[in-house]
């Protein structure tokens, strides 16, 4: 890792740090009083929409693991979460059993049924291994429609989360649960990536027959990373279901799957900060096309046909996409780095 | 190499902006209490794949809102002002419309979809915001909380059909056989529900349940089986796309004319004539809850006036969604003008939840025999019965177009929450 000028380590553990000078820490007390003092600053309505960021930040961490680092393309993700969702949702509700056992049984069967969808994996690759887990998103769909004990096509109620005696009614007591819970799950992924168990995701992710080779086992390495990317998917699905109350399989769509993925790509593959870019940008961007610009538009273009500047924003929305793609194919986190760079340079680039 | 320099600084100024605006647009969604408006938030699936019913439903109640600010002077001389949203039939999207309704001092809200209800319900019940579908289903209010139908829901729509078919159709011995074929979701499930709960009773029996997404290309493999079992009437619930499907699929396999097919409301509308084609639609039977195009009835002409000047699209397709939320606009305006005289402007001035309860209380609950300018049948709030208007009539396609058959009817209240499979 580059560090600032001037910066060495003496000792392996400073040089295994993640935080490891007197300006990172800063930072990141600075970062984190910021995000924790966010209800004393924005309305309900923000609350909510970083509570979407957050649940939504910690199933792309989950997908960038496996798509990211393990190379393994799944583009059946919403199905893993709604698993988890639905999971919780029976425990909590059909067996009224804490929130804490539906969180972490959701991550489990959401990770389980990953690694069943997972093992074609073993088989095929690329573009055939994206279909199996298409494959996935609809059978999982299939079964929850058609399954009583997740109510059907009609759906589930799921109460509210709670831990002990403390209930997380209000959205500033749920953008902590969900803060906290995301902040633990991209500490995890971080240093998921520099165990032994991420430097063989990566060795397969960039040639599977070198790291086959190298003594890496393929079978074991890649349903593990199935698995993992799945159990956070679970653990996303388990707080959506908390946070919205109500679950029905329409929240799952396969479009939902597809956006995870150019969430990742946008943020960039294979990094920790790219999830957190790449959620943070689509849901932002959604809100706001949704929010404040179709409203605008449909209020000052009057002229045009009606319905022509709502009908812009999806269009707008998949430009804005197919430009990131274009000018910045690694993702918005090689931006970032080349930002930091730039700033630890300065003034002397050289 | 300099354009991509401009293109990725214009990316970089751009999401800059996006983030310190936020506190900005925080800022501006604080609830306008000083403000001698009252503000409703309306959210139609205006893009995605339900905007063949949710763009006209959106233009109907923004034109009715305009009608009843301008020409009516607003409620009890508040204006209206509507807080409208697209939601492009995304359940994640509609969570955080429905939070911001309620963080812009919305006093209730409205959806036109039972689906995107559905997804929003809860939070909305959780918060006591009250909320009115168009299109309902059952899920939306049984057992009954904040949630209420404009219209008879799905269910309603099979009862009626079933009792009329019993009633004025069915001539032949002993029980009639029907063939249920639902769309995949609340919409065909309510009219399954009410079959479960009342075929037997009223002497239906119930041979196949088949089911379609709303995408079908064919249901040549379902009829065919629906076939075998030599049905007698066949009902569909569905949406106009899939239902025009299964009826040319019908038609194709030789088993309509021949039998009855009777459809719900979310699929009767000129649009399925349109696409499953006049020669083939004919005779085909259906409910709808609301008047036809045309009628005279005394919101006619405004509404046909309105939707001339500003959505003609909408009126030379005949659209009855638009009808359907013109009349819902009306009775937002009714509650809002109910809850104003009994509870004052001031505690609705306020916002929350105490304005909620108000709407509610002293709104909703207070509709008695409401007529929506002859839109639709008489609106009375039960209590027990979420249900706000509880009528439909039976239309069948004649010569090309939807005519009526009878009068109203009112389909009887079904407490499901009592069925113990109701909900599995």
């Amino acid at each position: 890792m580059s560090l600032p000028c001037g910066t060495r380590n003496y000792k392996y553990a400073e040089d295994m740090a993640i935080v490891r000078t007197k300006t990172h820490w800063v930072l990141l007390i600075g970062f984190l009083v910021l995000l924790f003092t966010t209800p004393l600053y924005f309305s309900n309505y923000w609350l909510g929409v970083f509570n979407l960021i957050g649940i939504t930040l910690i199933a792309a961490i989950g997908l960038n693991i496996l798509v990211g680092y393990c190379g393994q393309l799944s583009i059946g993700h919403a199905g893993f979460i709604a698993v988890g969702a639905y999971t919780a949702a029976i425990i909590t509700n059909r067996l009224e059993l804490p929130f804490l056992v539906g969180l972490i049984c959701a991550g489990l069967v959401a990770g389980l049924i990953g690694l069943v969808f997972g093992l074609p994996s073993v088989r095929v690759k690329g573009f055939y291994l994206a279909i199996t887990t298409i494959a996935a998103q609809f059978i999982i769909i299939w079964v929850i429609n058609h399954w009583s004990l997740t109510g059907g096509f009609v759906g589930i109620k799921v109460p509210y989360a709670s831990i002990g005696g403390l209930v997380f009614r209000s959205e500033s007591s749920q953008f902590y649960l969900i803060t906290i819970i995301a902040v633990l799950c991209v500490f995890l992924a971080k240093n998921l990536a520099r165990t032994k168990v991420g430097r063989a995701f990566i060795a397969i992710r960039d040639n599977d027959l070198a790291a086959e080779v190298m003594g890496v086992n393929l079978l074991y390495y890649k349903l593990l990373a199935f698995f993992i990317g799945c159990f956070f998917a679970g653990i996303s699905g388990a707080l959506l279901a908390h946070w919205i109350g109500f679950l029905n399989a329409e929240q799952f769509s396969f479009t939902e799957s597809i956006l995870y993925i150019g969430m990742i790509i946008i943020g960039g593959l294979g990094t920790t900060i790219g999830p957190i870019f790449g959620v943070v940008f689509i849901r932002i961007l959604q809100q706001l096309l949704t929010i404040e610009l179709v409203p605008l538009l449909e209020e000052s273009l009057t002229a045009l046909p009606a319905g022509f500047a709502t009908g812009v924003t999806p269009m707008l929305f998949g430009l804005v996409i197919v430009l990131f793609l274009i000018l910045e194919p690694r993702g918005l986190a090689h931006r970032w780095a080349l930002f930091k760079a730039a700033y630890r340079l300065w003034p002397f680039s050289y | 190499m300099k354009n991509r320099r401009l293109l990725i600084g214009i990316v970089v100024v751009c999401l800059a902006l996006m983030i310190a605006a936020l506190p900005i647009v925080s800022a501006c969604g604080e609830p306008d209490k000083a403000g001698k408006t009252l503000k409703v938030g309306i959210t139609t699936p205006t893009t995605g794949k339900a905007a063949e019913k949710g763009a006209p439903m959106g233009h109907a109640n923004l034109d009715c809102f305009d009608y009843i600010n301008n020409e009516l002077g607003g409620v009890e001389g508040y204006r209206i002002e509507v807080v409208w949203r697209d939601n492009g039939y995304d359940a994640a999207k509609v969570v955080t419309i429905v939070k911001n309704f309620m963080d812009e001092g919305c006093l209730m809200f409205t959806t036109s979809s039972s689906a995107m209800m559905t997804a929003s319900m809860e939070i909305a019940n959780r918060a006591g915001f009250p909320g009115m579908a168009a299109f309902a289903s059952p899920i939306l209010y049984r057992p009954p909380q904040h949630i209420y139908g404009q219209m008879p829901d799905y269910g309603d729509d099979w009862l009626v059909f079933a009792k009329y078919y019993m009633e004025n159709i069915w001539k032949g011995p002993g029980k009639p056989k029907m063939a249920l074929h639902l769309l995949n979701n609340t919409t065909g499930y309510g009219a399954r529900d009410a079959a479960r709960a009342y075929a037997a009773d009223m002497g239906i029996e119930i041979v196949a349940t088949e089911e379609h997404a709303s995408t079908t290309t064919s249901e040549m493999e379902s009829l065919t089986r629906v076939k075998a079992l030599n049905p007698d009437v066949l009902y569909i619930s569905s949406t106009p796309a899939p239902t025009a499907m299964v009826v040319k699929n019908a038609y194709e396999l030789g088993m309509y004319p021949g039998i009855t097919i009777g459809c719900g409301h979310a699929s009767f509308t000129s649009a399925f004539v349109d696409i499953a084609g006049a020669d083939i639609a004919e005779g085909v039977y259906g409910v709808f809850p609301t008047v036809n195009w045309g009628d005279n009835v005394p919101a006619m002409a405004k509404m046909t006036e309105y939707v001339q000047k500003l959505h003609p699209e909408d009126y030379e397709k005949r659209n009855m969604d638009y009808i359907t939320c013109w009349a819902q606009s009306l009775i937002v305006a009714e509650i809002l003008r109910l809850a104003v005289k009994n509870a004052g402007y001031d505690v609705l001035a306020k916002g929350g939840a105490e304005a909620w309860k108000a709407i509610e209380e002293q709104g909703i609950q207070k509709l008695k025999d409401y007529d929506a300018g002859g839109l639709h049948g008489p609106v009375s709030y039960t209590p027990g019965d979420n249900r706000l208007s509880k009528s439909v009539r039976v239309f069948q396609v004649q010569g090309g177009e939807i005519k009526p058959l009878t009068d109203w009817i009112d389909a009887p209240v079904v407490k499901y929450e009592d069925f113990d499979w109701f909900g599995k």
